[in-house]
């Protein structure tokens, strides 16, 4: 009951003139970036967290909140105007969303991702207040061993989820992502690693840069390679609104979706579009019209919306009390938060004991503004989406190269992020997985550190970080989870599955 | 021209066994302080070596589970992309810190959309491009400068 009524506390505290502006023009921002394909969540967030530095804390951390809220909600309409995903998340909105809109229906599809949006985030901030100050308190009792376990769980678990029919390439990104953080200074000696005598790498890879160029030059390069898609003919017309008789009858689905898009939050590194898509697949199995999907479902747009948006606060509940992402915007409110002198991690209930409940506060703010934003404005945001590329990009890429310079003021921040935006280019093209790179760089120095620690506490035995059970435990997933990603392991235990050969006729 | 074929990951793979062997042997070699008398399990080389070897092995997987898609290849120019990046480069890398920041932008917008709205009609096109790179240039610089207290590069 406590937690609740800090909660409430919380949201009265907020209920200002001036948190009401930021919410509002943030939003919006978030829904404009979110909306244009090419602008992605992560990007938008990493651009603002350049644009918050001077602002107060609790400002700056409502205005990124709310870019990320918006801009995940934002990704539904590309996704049914022009089939093409307005963010990565939006991927499986578009299976339904465009036969929606080519039916005629585009109205009401987006009324529809409008109330799942909503509905989803507050599923999820739910949870985020009942399960975030325990699973805090949990992580006080973690050491050394447990902390190494956990960020090569991240990164495992995130290859694995985010590489689609490769993991190998997911763990190859996590990978170099881990190798790109032992670059500069190490944790513990302070001995100077792997720069190859360039001074200005003393300090490390600056996540902000990589990040900027892995998910917005990328997303420049990425745009002009594509061809220019076409807008659903039929958008203006179909019945507007949603009624609630409609929202009534996906209930089930509604929550379900919630539920499987915020535990999907939880697992380090995965991120909205597998939030979604986990969503999209499990309402299509329960569905008694599941013949229905890919062909204009209303659940199957539901479900998506849903999934994808309860993702958000989910991923806010390891960032914040283990510091680890729960997705790729999260990283970057990682990154955002330090700068605004918040330590994310298991401390932070007792640095901070009311911080949780703010950020619930905060985006319950931006679920309300997402709600009615996403039915007023639904004509303005389509005019958005049709400013050519070779306007918009331009802008794009600048705000790509002040952003990070901003934060630094060094040049070699922007050679920086444009050696990302190459890298990360390269990497969707050859079907590698980004998620995972960043989640690298950002586990890389508490993968070290707590390797390092362990084996300076064991007195170099090895077998101490198998002793603890919650190490063990994490030992043993993550043992698991490689044997199953590995195909004929895979085949073997599918041709030996009892209840597979049941369900065939 | 496909990066997610066969072939490409082959390549792929061999650039990833070389930095992984780099990466092995830039941690074995790397100073274990001995002067400092750190313990011995804590030497800055131990994760590089390890993520070296791993990169390694990960990669011998690769090369050997190559295989091309069965999925089309989708509508796209490679041509615009790279002229695209090499303009956009050209800005971040050359014009920025040579010349004043408003003068770059400007520059770097103006011939952006002149090189790729293809829409318009060239003289229209060339007088649009130069009043938005002119607009784009002064808002953004104007936000950063002023707004947001950052000396331009």
């Amino acid at each position: 009951m406590t937690g609740l009524a800090n909660f409430a506390a919380a949201i009265w505290d907020l209920a200002t003139f001036t948190t009401l502006f930021h919410v509002t023009w943030a939003t919006l921002l978030g829904i404009f970036v979110g909306s244009l394909p090419g602008l992605t969540a992560t990007m938008g967030v990493a651009l603002l967290t350049t644009l918050t530095y001077t602002m107060d804390r609790d400002a700056a951390i409502l205005v990124l909140l709310c870019m990320y809220v918006g801009a995940i909600y934002g990704g539904s309409r590309s996704a049914i105007l022009l089939n093409i995903p307005g963010t990565p998340a939006s991927a499986a909105t578009a299976l339904d969303g465009y036969p929606l809109a080519q039916q005629g229906r585009a109205g009401y599809a987006m009324g529809l991702a409008t109330a799942g949006s909503a509905l989803g985030t507050l599923i999820g901030i739910i949870l985020l207040v009942l399960l975030a100050p325990p699973l805090a308190e949990a992580a006080l009792r973690f050491g050394s061993y447990e902390f190494f376990w956990l960020a090569l769980f991240g990164v495992v678990i995130s290859g694995q989820l985010t590489g689609g029919g490769s993991p190998l390439k997911g763990y190859i990104s996590g990978m170099l992502g881990l190798m790109i953080a032992m670059v500069g200074s190490d944790g513990i000696h302070s001995h100077i690693r792997l720069t190859g005598g360039w001074d200005q790498l003393n300090g490390g890879i600056g996540l902000i840069p990589a990040m900027v160029g892995a998910f917005g030059f990328a997303e420049v390069l990425s745009v002009m390679w594509q061809a220019v898609p076409q807008m659903a003919n039929s958008t203006a017309k179909g019945p507007g609104l949603p009624s609630l008789i409609d929202l009534w009858r996906y209930r089930i689905t509604i929550v379900r979706s919630g539920i499987i898009g915020t535990l999907v939050g939880i697992i380090p590194g995965v991120g909205e579009d597998i939030g979604a898509w986990a969503s999209y697949a499990a309402a299509r199995r329960k569905s008694p019209e599941r013949e229905m999907f890919g062909k204009g479902s209303t659940e199957g747009l539901t479900a998506a919306e849903t999934g994808n948006s309860a993702v958000v606060p989910g991923a806010l509940i390891p960032a914040l009390t283990l510091a680890i992402p729960g997705s790729a915007p999260a990283a970057v409110l990682i990154a955002a938060l330090f700068i605004h002198g918040i330590r994310p991690g298991p401390m932070i209930m007792i640095e901070q004991p009311t911080f949780i409940y703010s950020v619930a506060a905060m985006m319950v703010f931006a679920t309300i503004a997402i709600g009615v934003f996403g039915v007023a404005l639904t004509p303005l945001f389509i005019q958005v989406l049709k400013i050519p590329r070779a306007w918009l990009m331009p802008v794009v890429f600048v705000l790509c190269v002040i952003g990070p310079y901003a934060l630094t003021q060094r040049i070699f921040d922007i050679w920086i992020m444009v050696a990302f935006g190459v890298i990360g280019f390269l990497m969707r093209q050859m079907k590698y997985p980004v998620a995972p790179l960043v989640l690298g760089i950002i586990l890389g120095d508490l993968l070290d550190k707590s390797l390092r620690r362990g084996l300076i506490l064991s007195d170099g035995d090895v077998t101490a970080f198998f002793t603890r059970p919650i190490s063990l435990g994490f030992a043993i997933v993550i043992a698991l989870s490689i044997l199953l990603s590995i195909g004929p392991v895979r085949r073997v235990i599918a041709a030996k599955n009892p209840f597979a050969s049941k369900a065939k006729p | 021209m496909r990066l997610d074929s066969a072939r490409a990951d082959r390549i792929t793979a061999i650039v990833l066994v070389a930095l992984g062997l780099t990466m092995l042997w830039a941690g074995y070699t790397m100073d274990r302080l001995e002067i400092r008398r750190i313990h011995p399990s804590s030497i800055p080389g131990l994760l590089p070596m390890i993520l070296g070897g791993g990169m390694a092995i990960c990669a011998v997987f690769l090369y050997l589970g190559a295989r091309d898609p069965d999925d089309p290849p989708p509508d796209a120019s490679w041509r615009t992309m790279l002229l695209a990046g090499a303009w956009s480069a050209a800005f971040a890398l050359l014009l920025v810190g040579t010349l004043p920041f408003y003068v770059a932008t400007a520059i770097y917008v103006a011939g952006f959309v002149m090189i790729f709205d293809t829409d318009m009609a060239p003289l229209k096109r060339a007088v649009a491009a130069c009043i938005f790179g002119i607009l784009a240039a002064g808002i953004i610089g104007a936000l950063f400068r002023y707004a947001f207290l950052v000396r331009l590069p």
